[in-house]
């Protein structure tokens, strides 16, 4: 099992598919920031002025987290801010339910009529949620940019 | 010890990017922040009236106006105020030779789910940038209308 879990293939897998996963999400966000402005206030948690910050950056965020993954630049902080993303996304999508809200998440698409919110809505996060974990666990991610990066030579242990 | 400070060295410089990436992009693009109006704010400034269910329920009766359902169009086969036509976002970008028909001042009456969607007030932009001048929103929607058990059709 341990060896099915460190296998470097499938982390490599995982970490292509959940980047991916950031990148393509972050796209419909990044084309249009007043959309997502209105989900974000879709949900009755912020104003005005905090849901066009969280446009202006969230989209960024997950850009980069979602190509710091793929390229391995990073990855596991990278997995780690994508974990903490979700479960706000997560709480945010419960809180919607638990006062009636029947709004679409504005996840992958800023289209209002498409991505309600839902149970099936947060299964997606808490599975994401566990690649992220399982990421954050591994030692070895493979090919990765960053170990092409000039690592401080360490003193042998005598 | 070493390994946290690290992370979050990593964590500040990802995010850091983040929002020198995100302000550029949206200064450079004349968006979010920097764009001089938003969908909100837009629906605010062309004095687009916002209605009652009262209104909607007295326009409805008078037959003075045209209801429009913004929903999709299996949403609107499931149920949708009597007489109201659909028509979505993505028709009236593809589509607008239904539009054709309808006298310019006309009264419209744009409704979605309720007041949480907001495809009706996209409708209604797209709608008054096509010059139909008498465009309302009933924000309300098919769910309160539905609930207050007036006419329907399935």
């Amino acid at each position: 099992m341990k060896s099915f879990l460190t296998n470097p293939i499938l982390i490599l897998l995982v970490r292509v598919t959940l980047g991916a996963i950031f990148v393509i999400s972050s796209l419909d966000k990044i084309a249009d920031p007043a959309a997502f402005t209105v989900s974000i206030l879709n949900y009755k948690v912020v104003g005005q002025l905090l849901a066009t910050m969280t446009a202006t950056i969230l989209p960024a965020l997950e850009l980069l987290c979602g190509l710091g993954l793929i390229l391995g630049l990073y990855p596991r902080t990278s997995a780690l801010i994508i974990i903490l993303m979700l479960i706000v996304f997560t709480v945010l999508i419960i809180s919607a339910l638990l006062r009636g809200l029947d709004i679409s998440c504005g996840c992958f698409s800023q289209d209002p009529n498409v991505n309600k919110i839902g149970f099936i809505k947060i299964l997606e996060n808490v599975g994401m949620i566990i690649l992220g974990i399982w990421l954050l666990c591994v030692h070895n991610y493979g090919i990765t940019l960053t170990q092409f990066f000039p690592q401080k030579k360490t003193k042998p242990v005598d | 010890m070493k390994i946290h400070r690290r992370s979050i060295l990593e964590a500040l410089l990802i995010i850091t990017a983040a929002i020198v990436l995100g302000f550029a992009y949206t200064f450079v693009t004349k968006q979010g922040f920097f764009s001089s109006e938003d969908t909100a704010i837009s629906a605010v400034n062309t004095n687009m009236e916002m209605i009652s269910l009262e209104k909607a329920k007295e326009l409805h009766e008078s037959h003075d106006a045209l209801f429009i359902d913004s929903r999709h169009d299996y949403e609107y086969k499931m149920g949708h105020i009597h007489g109201s036509i659909n028509i979505t976002l993505n028709e009236i970008d593809t589509n607008s030779i239904m539009l054709e028909d309808i006298p310019k001042e006309k009264a419209l009456i744009i409704y979605c789910d309720g007041a949480e969607c907001n495809s009706s007030i996209e409708l209604a932009l797209k709608l008054i940038e096509l010059k139909f001048i008498n465009v309302k929103i009933f924000f309300g929607g098919w769910q309160e209308w539905k609930t207050h058990n007036y006419p329907v059709d399935y």
